[in-house]
């Protein structure tokens, strides 16, 4: 992904809006953002473009994530038990077009083939604790 | 592995149970693989999904439990490497799953689970970013510049102005979803990775026909001719919308 630090391409910017990049380049259109002037002038036209009520094709795909593998998709991904050209797709959807929930997909499929006893332990610790905290909100949900 | 129907039959996954489904049963036959390979899977709801959410608005704790044991791990996954800092990311991932419970009475069953709880961690997460440093500094770098602002043309039009633009916004995208959606379907059905692949790094990345068919080992000519392919159909779907009386 190298040479995409020297280019910052709209259809990315309208993914930057949505939270929708890999972290690293989340952060290196930041500061591209915050030293140039013109980018940042691109981004408030985008958010203009939006509010006016237009939609573009790149924002729509991405947000609707239609050309998104499945969850099972991913797993088999990283088994390497798909055929080469529906592998070499999902590779180019993470790697290329960085699409950041399949790639938070695809972190949980390896820490849960990987994780050692400890890690699960805590894992399973932590949803405790997210339950507990959630419960009140739970039993009151959809009350007036 | 035997074939079992496909992840689409089981109703609750204990995570565990979950993981091993995900990660064994996608070689299972080609006619399952074929079922969930569609995007209906991704943004149409399963229906044990459905039955899923109707547990927890009847207040269900243990189907509460295991939305929060099958989602954690994808969520917390999202925002870790944004926030960078763990006990951060672990509270956007609470916020996340009580943003859910406030947001479902309105939640539309039509939508996919993952998808909503991936949006509402966005949204959390900006909020915890505009809190932060960051925006602080990209303010100051530029005169005022905030992401969250609404431009001044936006704020200089009256209430029902923009309410009029949000409700063009949501129909023009609903069609866009569905024209787009088949389309894409359409090439899932017949096996054309590349031909998807070169569309998706092209208007989703915003590649040029020469990155795109250095990316993918093919010839200019032919990223060119399936650009020109996918817009002339995209173009002839608008237009029947036109006719069928959609304004876009």
């Amino acid at each position: 992904m190298g040479s995409q630090k020297a280019e910052i391409r709209l259809e990315e910017l309208e993914a930057f809006l949505d939270e929708a990049l890999p972290a690293t380049r989340m952060r290196e259109i930041e500061e591209a953002i915050r030293q140039d002037r013109n980018l940042a002038e691109q981004l408030r036209l985008i958010i203009q473009r939006r509010d006016s009520g237009a939609v573009s094709i790149a924002e729509v795909w991405r947000r609707h994530r239609l050309s998104c593998p499945t969850r099972e998709t991913l797993g088999a991904y990283l088994l390497d038990t798909l055929p080469t050209e529906e592998a070499r797709f999902v590779r180019v959807h993470l790697e290329r077009v960085g699409c950041r929930y399949c790639l938070a997909n695809l972190a949980d499929l390896q820490s849960r083939m990987e994780a050692s006893q400890e890690q699960k332990e805590a894992a399973q610790r932590r949803c405790l604790r997210y339950f507990r905290s959630s419960l009140h909100h739970l039993t009151h949900s959809g009350d007036p | 592995m035997l074939c079992d129907g496909g992840p689409t039959r089981q109703v609750f996954y204990p995570g565990k149970l979950r993981d091993i489904t995900e990660l064994t049963v996608r070689s299972c036959c080609q006619r399952h693989r074929r079922n969930y390979q569609s995007s209906a899977v991704v943004n149409r709801p399963e229906q044990s999904e459905q039955v899923f959410i109707e547990r927890i608005r009847a207040k269900d704790p243990a189907a509460w439990e295991q939305l929060i044991t099958i989602y954690e791990g994808r969520l917390l996954a999202f925002l870790e490497p944004r926030v960078e800092d763990r006990a951060t990311a672990e509270d956007l991932v609470q916020e996340t799953f009580t943003g859910f419970l406030r947001s479902l009475p309105h939640f539309d069953d039509s939508r996919s689970l993952e998808k909503w709880l991936f949006a509402i961690a966005a949204n959390k997460l900006k909020d915890h970013l505009r809190r932060d440093r960051r925006v602080q500094s990209i303010e100051a770098g530029n005169e005022g510049y905030e992401f969250s602002q609404i431009p001044v043309a936006a704020r200089a039009r009256g209430p029902s102005t923009i309410l009029d633009s949000r409700e063009r916004r949501t129909k023009r995208e609903a069609l866009l979803v569905t024209i787009l959606g088949e389309e894409l379907d359409r090439l899932r059905q017949n096996d054309e990775w590349t031909r998807l692949a070169c569309l998706e790094l092209l208007f989703v990345g915003g590649f040029r026909n020469k990155e795109a068919a250095e990316i993918l080992g093919i010839s200019e000519q032919q990223v060119a001719n399936w650009k020109h392919d996918f817009q002339s159909r995209l173009k002839r779907h608008l237009e029947a919308a036109r006719e069928d009386g959609v304004t876009f």
